[in-house]
């Protein structure tokens, strides 16, 4: 009989981007120690495109120095994955979690976050599905909803999943969506016609779908301004 | 699995050794030396080649870049060298001894996907030379590595 799994959950709301990659190593760090247990960060960010491990800024179809006109920043990270865009009225986990402790690799880790955005689709109606390979990600069809781009060291993983609920598509235009050229990108808002409830609640059910995937049994909800403060004292 | 097992055996019987097999599916090969961070180590003398092993590969998913050290570069037992990306995942790689770095392999470069097709042979990682012989006395052998193994996969 195995002991029951608590996942405590972190409801940030708007992160600047290099302070949520500070968080996220603070927390990678303690979760290896076994400080804390396996923590899930749920927030959102301003407007930011993002590059990979493999640095494709050939995917970045405007010069960086029009990012800033376009009021977006451009960071590059150790995660996996291509070049994406994450802005408001995208819904971002950041799971900081032991594969270890539950044995399971980057593979089957990736497949759960993927299932978790799928469920999460239903839930509105709207049918979703796993990419093909090298397609990693959520699709409605030909087109993107949710994207994943995770690093893993020592078996902690941090970085995610993002998932479109309703951002302003047109940043996505600057640039080639996770490196694929031919398809394009869409949102819970475009897919269906059911009225959604406020983002809080969005980003709850989608919290509640990978808790699910997960098999937690537990979730931990923290919302506090100390966690804010937090985020400062990490930075100094 | 039978395909595998025949692989196993000309891989087996290319490097002269014996291959322990175990309920599960992965290969673990006999005279190499494991870390619980699923790579794999053969010492000839004061060299050591490294790189992961049959578990780690198939739990990655296809490998799509391997990141490679700087030769010349020391690498610390436990502690991450480089890296490998596979289903938008990039995985850091631990080093299971410690030394300095003499080799690494290029092929791996313009096909990553040896990792996965080969992982103890053409899928080698680096070589490095030895600063601490003792160390690999830390590591697990092929019938401690497998039960690891075992109960790594038993967990979910």
């Amino acid at each position: 009989m195995r002991s029951p799994r608590t996942l405590e959950v972190w409801k940030l709301g708007t992160v600047n981007y290099l302070k949520s990659l500070k968080l996220q190593e603070r927390l990678v760090s303690e979760r290896k120690a076994n400080r804390i247990p396996d923590t899930l960060l749920s927030l959102q960010h301003p407007p930011t495109y993002t590059l990979g491990k493999r640095r494709t800024d050939h995917n970045l179809l405007i010069p960086e120095s029009e990012l800033t006109k376009i009021g977006a920043e451009l960071h590059y990270t150790q995660r996996g994955g291509d070049i994406t865009f994450h802005g408001p009225h995208q819904a971002i986990l950041y799971p900081i979690i032991s594969l270890r402790s539950i044995g399971i690799g980057a593979r089957s880790y990736v497949e759960s976050l993927e299932r978790s955005m799928i469920e999460f689709a239903s839930v509105y109606g709207v049918k979703a599905r796993a990419g093909n390979k090298c397609e990693t990600g959520v699709w409605v069809g030909d087109r993107k909803i949710g994207a994943i781009g995770v690093r893993i060291s020592s078996g902690i993983t941090c970085h995610g999943l993002a998932f479109n609920i309703d951002p302003d598509l047109k940043y996505f235009e600057h640039i080639v969506p996770c490196g694929i050229a031919d398809k394009g990108v869409t949102s819970l808002r475009r897919e269906t016609d059911t009225l959604l409830p406020s983002e809080e609640v969005i980003h709850e059910q989608l919290v509640s779908c990978l808790a699910k995937a997960f098999s937690y049994d537990h979730i931990v909800w923290k919302q506090d301004p100390s966690l804010i403060l937090d985020i400062q004292e990490g930075n100094k | 699995m039978a395909a595998r097992l025949l692989w196993a055996s000309r891989v087996a019987s290319h490097l002269r050794i014996s291959v322990a097999q175990r309920g599960f599916s992965s290969v673990v090969l006999k005279d190499l030396k494991y870390a619980d961070s699923h790579e794999w180590v053969k010492i000839e003398g004061n060299k050591a080649t490294f790189g992961i092993t049959d578990h780690a590969q198939d739990h990655l998913g296809d490998v799509v870049y391997v990141e490679l050290p700087d030769l010349g570069r020391s690498v610390t037992q436990g502690e991450s060298f480089g890296a490998v990306e596979s289903v938008k995942a990039t995985s850091d790689i631990n080093s299971p001894v410690s030394g300095k770095v003499v080799e690494v392999n290029e092929d791996l470069t313009e096909s990553p996907g040896l990792v996965n097709s080969s992982p103890y042979e053409q899928g080698w990682i680096i070589k490095v030379e030895l600063s601490d012989a003792g160390e690999a006395e830390k590591l697990m052998d092929s019938d401690k590595y497998s039960k690891f193994c075992e109960e790594e996969d038993a967990k979910h």
